[in-house]
């Protein structure tokens, strides 16, 4: 289903939807824009031409949440959560794949998280596709692109006065009901910008054997080089929109436990009670941080794990490039396997 | 600007020569708005080397990092220089280990304002005495370099290395007091509610990713008071509590030992505004001790000097 | 404020030279007053301080003693340049200086700290209890960083 909004429109139509939603859209915080909830005051549309600063992920696992509540008496509950139905409007298509390749962590067979699924439930997600090409981005590199539909209910592409709204999920239907069919050529000229957009997209690296190459090399003084300047900060991860660790913390004066957003390129991250480290340099964490992404999502779900929004590259406090790192893995020695 | 190929050159002899067994500086790069720290073990390497006003990185983070034993030759500018001498004054360093080449600064570009005024697409920028230019798919454009500099290098104070072995270039004009201690006393001007409002508005924007705690020279703790869990000191996750105390505690950590480099600034991927903090430390520190942080590699900041005519001030903040 | 104001109270164990003050102040302190014993005020971090005030305290007296009275000689004086500092940064990001006390004693000082404890309540009291400063609680669904 096809539908054509106008531009003119939207605000009121954010508006009608807060009678049954929460509706969180991107928003100007200090000098970047950022999901927050829309309210009366602030309804002004902001045309962001890329991502937000923390990606929509934040909004599914928070980085700080209660678990569990207990007493000093040894008595617990489970945390409750209550969560109104919402809407998150203006997601990027890297950031809504993102949060469906991590459904593949969080809603396993045996193990679901209640509070992801729940947010999840509750969720409309209605993605913006990139019409202007981000200066950091690769997605088209990592198999998806600027207007990919994983992992949203509507997809909206900017057609300069109106957007042409593609319905792709049952949920979504209801929330446009007063809305024409857009007309063939509208959809052509759709169907323009986005092939439009893909092409402009350059591709940062190979993706061919770079999994082989990348566990082949486990020893490499590659590592080693890549690593070298890299502060161990947080930046990366806590920013990157497939990241998920989390690190389980008792707050004792507050009686809760909590789960609190972890990065792999934490000193403390695989730290052990005896003291021993089994990752106790820069070296081997960012060997982890490239081999997960790049390597062990492969073997676990046949995907790479990661979007290419280029929020990494951007924000790195030293200038480290994970697409430079990539192009460098390429030209490592490896063996074809046979196995398979 | 520095003469690069004197640089060059300068680092190529300490290299040759065996004076140190590694240079630290910067390469281009993928990006010309993020130059990287890099390290130089030969000749070759060196033609690699840059220096423009767009390395915002303070190198003096890298002498705690490398191996102990290693003869560093490192890049310094008027910030870096200072830090290098309070890490020799706290021992994590030896001076006859170090070798400075120092750079007059004439500020860092802040690569965000870059981008806010030119878009994300840049494809070279041209640093010069007075002017920037910024070479993007929209145009070619001119900026006033003044104006695109980091906050804390726009009131920068010391901005010639203070002790390098040898200068590059010629040394810049210094800045003044009253420019740097103007954003302190802007702030203390205020009355109590704004200036919590504004502490609690930076603060708890922070997602704890401790990028500013990495950047700075001074934070090389192997543990950190947040990593501490037996006791554990403040809360680890983003609730108010948590973000508050890591604040104030890194930047009191900092009280004596901070040289205004603004590295925690420019490294925080949400923008949070910290050198307000530091640099009321840093205020106070030249108030009350007439101290300095980093200007020579002996004396030692005032929280580990007492003495005994301390008492005259004693009650000063408090007491009969 | 209803309940009595919250005061958590650092006391150098050698500052006060008296028994019976020391006895007191071991057994008889009221129940909002909570007591931490430190070996000199030179132990005292401020990250003491800062956990006192994020657990709620509505004030904060640290008791040690005099110049050249130290039992460490100079412990005194580096807890002096330190906490001062540190209740000033406090106060420059919004913190009332006034929640901070310092009382230093003097061995011939005989009675002071119940005065000083009572009087410093009293202030507390007046003040009311204080918003600035966070103290351990759970931000609620939704805000900024949710």
């Amino acid at each position: 289903m096809n539908l054509i909004l106008p531009k003119i429109d939207l605000p009121d139509l954010l508006q009608s939807w807060r009678k049954k939603f929460t509706v969180f859209l991107p928003q100007k915080l200090e000098r970047f824009s950022h999901f927050m909830p829309l309210d009366d005051a602030n309804a002004e549309i902001l045309e962001q031409p890329h991502n937000t600063r923390i990606p929509p992920k934040a909004l599914f696992l928070p980085m700080t949440e209660a678990l569990v509540k207990f007493t000093r008496f040894g008595t617990y509950d489970d945390a409750e959560l209550e969560v109104s139905p919402r809407i998150v409007f203006g997601m990027r298509p890297c950031d809504a794949q993102a949060v469906q390749l991590l459904d593949t962590v969080f809603e396993q067979e045996q193990y679901t998280d209640p509070f992801w699924v729940k947010r999840q439930e509750k969720t409309i997600r209605i993605g913006l596709g990139c019409h202007v090409p981000c200066a950091n981005g690769f997605c088209t590199t990592v198999g998806y692109g600027p207007f990919s539909k994983d992992g949203l209910d509507i997809l909206l592409t900017d057609l300069g006065d109106s957007f042409l709204v593609e319905v792709l999920s049952e949920s979504g239907k209801t929330l446009f009901e007063n809305l024409h069919e857009a007309s063939e050529e509208l959809k052509n000229q759709a169907k323009e910008i986005q092939h439009k957009a893909h092409d402009a997209m350059p591709i940062a690296f190979e993706t061919e054997n770079l999994k082989e190459k990348i566990e082949q090399n486990f020893k490499s003084d590659y590592w080693d080089e890549v690593s070298r300047s890299c502060l161990g900060c947080g930046v990366c991860t806590f920013l990157c929109p497939t990241c998920f660790c989390f690190d389980i913390v008792d707050e004792v004066q507050r009686q809760e436990r909590v789960r609190n957003w972890d990065s792999c390129m934490f000193r403390i991250y695989s730290l052990e009670a005896s003291g021993h480290n089994p990752r106790p340099s820069r070296i081997e964490r960012t060997r982890q941080r490239l081999s997960h992404k790049y390597a062990y999502w492969l073997d676990q779900i046949g995907l790479i794990g990661c979007t290419g929004c280029g929020r990494c590259v951007s924000y790195c406090p030293v200038g480290l490039d994970i697409r430079a790192m990539l192009r460098q893995a390429q030209s490592l020695p490896f063996e074809v396997s046979h196995a398979e | 600007m520095p003469d690069i190929n004197a640089l060059k050159l300068e680092a190529k002899r300490i290299l040759r020569e065996g004076i140190v067994d590694v240079v630290v500086g910067f390469k281009p790069g993928d990006s010309p708005l993020h130059p990287q720290p890099a390290f130089f073990r030969n000749e070759d390497e060196v033609e690699e080397l840059i220096h423009n006003g767009l390395c915002k990185n303070n190198l003096a983070n890298y002498l705690t990092r490398l191996p102990k034993q290693e003869k560093v030759g490192i890049l310094v500018r008027g910030c870096e220089n200072r830090s290098v001498n309070s890490l020799i004054v706290e021992s994590q360093k030896e001076r006859d280990d170090l070798y400075l080449i120092g750079i007059p600064c004439e500020g860092i570009i802040d690569w965000r304002r870059i981008v806010e005024q030119a878009g994300e697409h840049i494809s070279m920028v041209e640093d010069n005495e007075s002017e920037v230019t910024v070479h993007a798919p929209t145009g070619v454009n001119s900026y006033n370099r003044f104006d695109l500099l980091h906050e804390s290098c726009q009131r920068c104070l010391h901005r010639n290395p203070v002790s390098a072995d040898t200068l590059i270039g010629d040394p810049v004009a210094n800045g003044s007091l009253e420019l740097a201690t103007q954003k302190v006393k802007n702030f203390e001007s205020q009355d109590i509610e704004a200036r919590y409002a504004f502490f609690q508005k930076e603060a708890e924007r922070c997602i704890r990713c401790y990028a500013c705690r990495e950047a700075c020279p001074s934070c090389y703790c192997t543990e950190c008071f947040v990593d501490h869990n037996t006791p554990r000191w403040t809360e680890s996750g983003a609730t108010p509590a948590g973000m508050q105390g890591w604040h104030i505690v890194r930047a009191f950590h900092q009280s004596g030992r901070c040289t205004s480099c603004g590295a925690c600034e420019r490294a925080c991927p949400m923008d949070i505004k910290m050198t307000y903090l530091t640099e009321k430390l840093n205020h106070d520190m030249r108030e009350k001790y007439n101290f300095e942080c980093g200007m020579d590699a002996e004396t030692k900041p005032p929280f580990q000097t007492v003495t005994l005519d301390d008492k005259n001030r004693f009650f000063v903040g408090g007491g009969k | 404020m209803t309940a009595k104001a919250k005061i958590a109270l650092f006391q150098c164990r050698w500052c006060l030279f008296s028994p019976a003050d020391q006895e007191w102040v071991d057994t008889q302190l009221p129940e909002n007053i909570h007591l931490t014993k430190t070996p000199c005020t030179g132990k005292i971090n401020p990250l003491y301080l800062l956990n006192a005030i994020q657990g709620g305290a509505d004030g904060i007296m640290i008791s040690g003693c005099l110049p050249e009275q130290c039992h460490f000689k100079t412990g005194n004086l580096a807890a002096r340049r330190q906490l001062e500092e540190f209740n000033d940064f406090l106060h420059y990001i919004g913190y009332e200086k006034e929640r901070v006390h310092f009382l230093w004693l003097d061995l011939q000082d005989r009675g002071i700290i119940q005065k000083e404890l009572a009087a410093f309540e009293a202030e507390l009291e007046a003040m009311g209890s204080t918003q600035h400063l966070a103290t351990r609680v759970m931000r609620a669904e939704g805000g900024e960083n949710a």
